[in-house]
């Protein structure tokens, strides 16, 4: 299956994203960006530290504001600012590193609030929604408890299940595992490998190569504010193009 | 008994202890009001606050709540409830309880204000960008997800600004108002014993301040007890 023919679900062009740093110097962290995302993507992003990856994931549901060029999601350029962003960021989950959990809600209520207050379901729609997520991320029997019970792994299981509670069309996963003791890593990668199969668009910053390689249908690498090469899994790894990419996969091994 | 006839002299004979006791109420009244206006007027200057350090929206306004913070933080309460009556409502005949709910309320809020922008500042931005990427707008981010924490973390401050608010509504005496402190004074003037009637108030001010210590100090357990 070719993706060119469809319609991309996200379409970044030109994008570009500078920082002020503390003397006032303007520092680009993203420089000039075009790449597409389309439905049922499954996208890894890898690559060095400070090579912008968490800034461009950011970028796609402007948690940062992009200083230039475009990104149309379902065909809205989202970066316009009379967009009503609140609205696509619905559409579009977030996960993020240190799983960002409301402490003061318990799991079924931070699954709920959002369908609740946003999308306007009934209590009892939105905990039977939530209650097939929980199954699904194999934790219905914590529904009455509070984040701060939880362990890393099922903090981000539950991030997870919130994100998907607004049944959104694309999810961001901004360094999920990173932050998880390595015992814990294995629960989070399982879920994430089932909503791959169930055909979840997803697009991962992630510095876990071997699941990028097993889950990935692109992986995307970036370095020095840019994507330097796009390819399939296989490929992406055997035959590498570029060289700061193979200088990055033999540091890997 | 000397202390039998000064108890009787100072607080039975002549219905003195009225004095104390419609004073108390004046004092508990003004507490009541100010805080209620404090909180609600603090909240709006801390939002404002906020807002325009975290968005850099709102300078104009931002400017005014600074001024205001810093004006109010910087002059002696007492000089405030002179002005408020003396200055402001000089040409205007307002009973003087609302003159001191209005003074001891705007001098609240702008502590309160502080307390609450450090209580909103003290959550992980994470809890922003949560709320944000599940598609809540600002408002509805610091309304559901941000203000619950924040004014948990300052529960305990809060509560000592109102402590602090009810001792320091005994300077209510200067524009003549009938407050505990005040009424305690009459009482002395009037019976040349000092004593008996300015202990009594100081008990009367420790033993509300005491009631209301242990109200914030149960609210507070039982926040905590909502999440662990």
């Amino acid at each position: 299956m070719t993706t060119e023919q469809r319609k991309p679900l996200i379409e970044v062009k030109h994008l570009c994203k500078s920082f002020k740093d503390a003397q006032g110097n303007m520092e680009e962290v993203l420089e000039d960006i075009s790449v597409d995302f389309y439905e049922g993507d499954v996208a890894f992003i890898v690559g060095p530290s400070g090579a912008g990856k968490s800034t461009f994931l950011r970028c796609l549901n402007r948690l940062e504001d992009a200083t230039g060029g475009q990104i149309f999601f379902e065909g809205v350029n989202i970066l316009d600012n009379k967009v009503d962003i609140d609205r696509h960021r619905q559409k579009m989950g977030m996960v993020f590193q240190q799983f960002n959990l409301f402490p003061h809600l318990c799991v079924m209520d931070n699954l709920t609030i959002g369908p609740v207050k946003l999308q306007g379901l009934t209590k009892d729609q939105a905990e039977e929604r939530a209650m097939k997520l929980l199954e699904r991320v194999k934790l219905a029997d914590r529904a009455r408890s509070y984040p701060n019970q939880l362990s890393g792994g099922q903090k981000q299981r539950i991030a997870i299940a919130r994100s998907l509670c607004m049944e959104p069309d694309v999810m961001l996963f901004d360094e999920p595992t990173s932050a998880l003791d390595p015992e814990m890593v294995g629960e989070v990668l399982e879920v994430m490998r089932e909503l791959a199969n169930d055909k979840m668009t997803m697009i991962v910053v992630t510095h876990e190569m071997a699941f990028a390689r097993e889950v990935a249908n692109r992986i995307l690498f970036m370095a020095d504010r840019q994507i330097l090469e796009e390819n399939d899994p296989v490929n992406f790894f055997e035959n590498p193009k570029n060289e700061r990419l193979k200088a990055f996969l033999d540091k890997m091994i | 008994m000397r202390i039998r006839e000064d108890f009787y002299l100072n607080f039975i004979k002549d219905d003195r202890y009225m004095y104390l006791l419609s004073g108390l109420v004046n004092t508990l009244l003004i507490t009541i009001v100010a805080v209620v206006v404090g909180i609600l007027l603090g909240f709006l200057l801390a939002y404002v606050r906020t807002t325009h350090d975290k968005t850099g929206k709102w300078k104009i306004a931002n400017a005014f709540c600074q001024l205001y913070i810093t004006v109010i933080r910087g002059t002696p309460m007492v000089l405030q409830l002179l002005i408020v009556y003396f200055v402001i409502f000089a040409s205007v005949n307002v009973p003087k309880i609302i003159v001191a709910f209005i003074a001891f309320g705007l001098n609240s809020a702008a502590y309160v204000a502080e307390i609450i922008r450090a209580g909103i500042m003290s959550i992980d931005k994470g809890q922003s960008e949560a709320g944000a990427s599940l598609g809540f707008s600002y408002t509805q981010t610091m309304l559901y997800f941000i203000l619950p924490q924040a004014i948990k973390n300052v529960l305990p401050a809060l509560g000592n600004e109102m402590i602090v608010l009810l001792k320091e509504t005994s300077v209510a005496g200067y524009i003549a108002m009938n407050d505990l402190t005040r009424g305690a004074d009459i009482i002395r003037s009037q019976t040349y014993s000092a004593f008996m009637p300015l202990l009594m108030a100081a008990a009367i001010y420790l033993f509300f301040v005491m009631i209301f210590d242990s109200l914030v100090k149960k609210l507070e357990r039982n926040l905590k007890n909502s999440d662990h």
